[in-house]
């Protein structure tokens, strides 16, 4: 028997860029242990965190997730040796980055989960899920794809002026 | 307060590279010398490429003489045709910028002949080029210059720096105010600012790191990074620069004073140097690194943000 279905007001979308080596077979055996967790998240599959560019963190704002989880090997067990610890750096520098521009970082998780830890697996996208709910639906990326405001706009008075004139 | 800067040792490093750049075109020691020359605005210079001894007068160092040369030697000017060495005239963030590209592979020290200039500052971007230095025409960089006196040059001209009066880090300043900021408010105010871009590019073309035959940016499949002058894709292209060149940026905001839309660009990139500092003790400065820090790593690495 299924457990009874909670509804939600709002179900946010999350994005799980993971590592197909660690994570995404983590992932699997807590499918395959028929652990239930949120379907609110998407996995994308990568060979490793290190081909994790942000750039498709920022990407994936833009196309409307409410959250991002980036997951891949402990460090010392990646395939290709370092490619979770150039990953780490990376993403350091890029959390601080988007601090900075003004994104809430709590949008925003990073994890290690191995291929046995199907359990930390649900853990970690229970608990994002959870909190990106609770935060509501990611607006600022979205708001900016709409805008069709552009640098041509006539928003000083200096301009206004000049355009009354004409 | 307009406190003035003393800028008068200009005049013997004029005369000094004018001397040397002579010497060494005459005896064959480089084949020419990118330096700076003057401009037809009142004041200002303009970048030159000097390949005759008999032309090295034309050679001057105003505090008008703010462009950062290094851009000349990198790949994406590779038209330029490599004969021999190249002499350049660099400023100590100048320099900054051709150790990086050293690092990068992209340059090598044999093929230059370095003249440096013990630097007492250059004039901000806003500012007409006559315009006499001092603490508030001078460019924001120079407020937090660590790098007057360029070392490891080929030749520097031997003049006595003058003491400089202290100036606040324009940069600093504003970056504290922004971290003092909510996360919305950043937001606001970073969504002003990207707004104003049209998407020139002008601050790319000037770095000398974006030295990419493809930039990622101009790339349309995949389309990572919208083209179109509207928030979204300016954003993004704000965003995917600023990382980028972290790590790399040499600091000498070119890309800033370049902006025809007055974008505080640098911002960006000097956080990004902040954060590596504090992160992984790396800075740009005068020695020539493999890595960088975001090409390195160790095992010890913070990984707090990491469940
Ligand atoms: S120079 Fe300024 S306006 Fe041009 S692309 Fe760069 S930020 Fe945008
Ligand atoms: S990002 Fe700006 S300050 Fe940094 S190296 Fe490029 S042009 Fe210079």
């Amino acid at each position: 028997m299924h457990p009874e279905k909670q509804t939600h007001d709002f179900e946010p979308k999350i994005i799980a860029f993971v590592c197909t080596w660690c994570t995404y077979a983590g992932a699997d055996l807590a499918g395959t242990s028929r652990m239930q967790y949120p379907a609110n998240v998407r996995v994308l599959k990568f060979p490793c965190t290190g081909r994790i560019d942000p750039v498709f963190i920022l990407k994936a704002f833009q196309q409307g997730a409410d959250g991002v989880l980036v997951s891949g090997c402990h460090p010392g067990d990646c395939h290709y040796i370092a490619g979770n610890f150039h990953a780490r750096r990376r993403f350091a520098a890029f959390r601080k980055l988007l601090e900075f521009v003004g994104v809430d970082l709590n949008r925003l998780q990073f994890s290690w989960v191995s291929a046995a830890e199907g359990g930390k697996w649900v853990e970690v996208v229970t608990d994002l899920t959870e909190k990106v709910r609770a935060m509501g639906p990611m607006t600022e990326f979205k708001e900016l794809a709409m805008e069709e405001q552009w640098s041509g706009a006539i928003n000083t008075p200096e301009l206004k002026e000049a355009y009354s004139q004409i | 307060m307009t406190e003035p800067i003393d800028t008068s040792i200009y005049s013997a490093v004029t005369a000094a590279i004018q001397t040397e750049a002579q010497r060494i075109l005459a005896a064959g020691l480089v084949t020419a010398i990118v330096g700076y020359a003057a401009s037809r605005r009142n004041g200002s210079t303009q970048p030159i490429i000097v390949t005759d001894a008999a032309a090295a007068e034309k050679l001057i160092f105003t505090p008008a003489s703010v462009n950062n040369l290094a851009l000349y030697l990198t790949k994406a000017k590779k038209e330029i045709p490599k004969k021999g060495k190249i002499g350049i005239v660099v400023k100590g963030c100048d320099l900054k910028a051709i150790v990086g590209l050293m690092g990068e592979a992209q340059l090598k020290r044999n093929d230059l002949y370095l003249i440096g200039v013990p630097c007492a500052g250059v004039l901000a971007s806003t500012v007409q080029p006559s315009t006499a230095l001092t603490a508030d025409t001078i460019a924001s960089k120079c407020t937090e210059c660590d790098a007057r006196l360029p070392s490891d040059c080929d030749y520097v001209p031997n003049v006595q720096l003058p003491t400089q009066p202290q100036l606040a880090g324009k940069y600093a300043v504003e970056i504290a105010r922004l971290e003092a900021l909510t996360p919305a408010e950043r937001w606001a105010y970073w969504k002003e600012q990207f707004a104003k871009c049209i998407k020139c590019y002008a601050c790319r073309q000037v770095c000398p790191f974006c030295f990419c035959e493809q930039c990622l940016c101009d790339r349309n499949k995949p389309q990572m990074v919208d083209t179109t002058p509207r928030p979204a894709g300016n954003t993004a292209w704000h965003i995917v620069r600023a990382m980028h060149l972290a790590g790399r940026c040499a600091g000498c905001a070119e890309c800033e004073r370049v902006c025809p839309m007055d974008i505080p660009l640098n911002l960006l990139n000097r956080k990004m140097a902040k954060e590596l500092k504090e992160l992984y003790d790396y800075e740009a400065g005068f020695e020539v690194n493999d890595k960088g820090p975001l090409t390195t790593y160790t095992d010890k690495d913070d990984q707090s943000f990491i469940k």
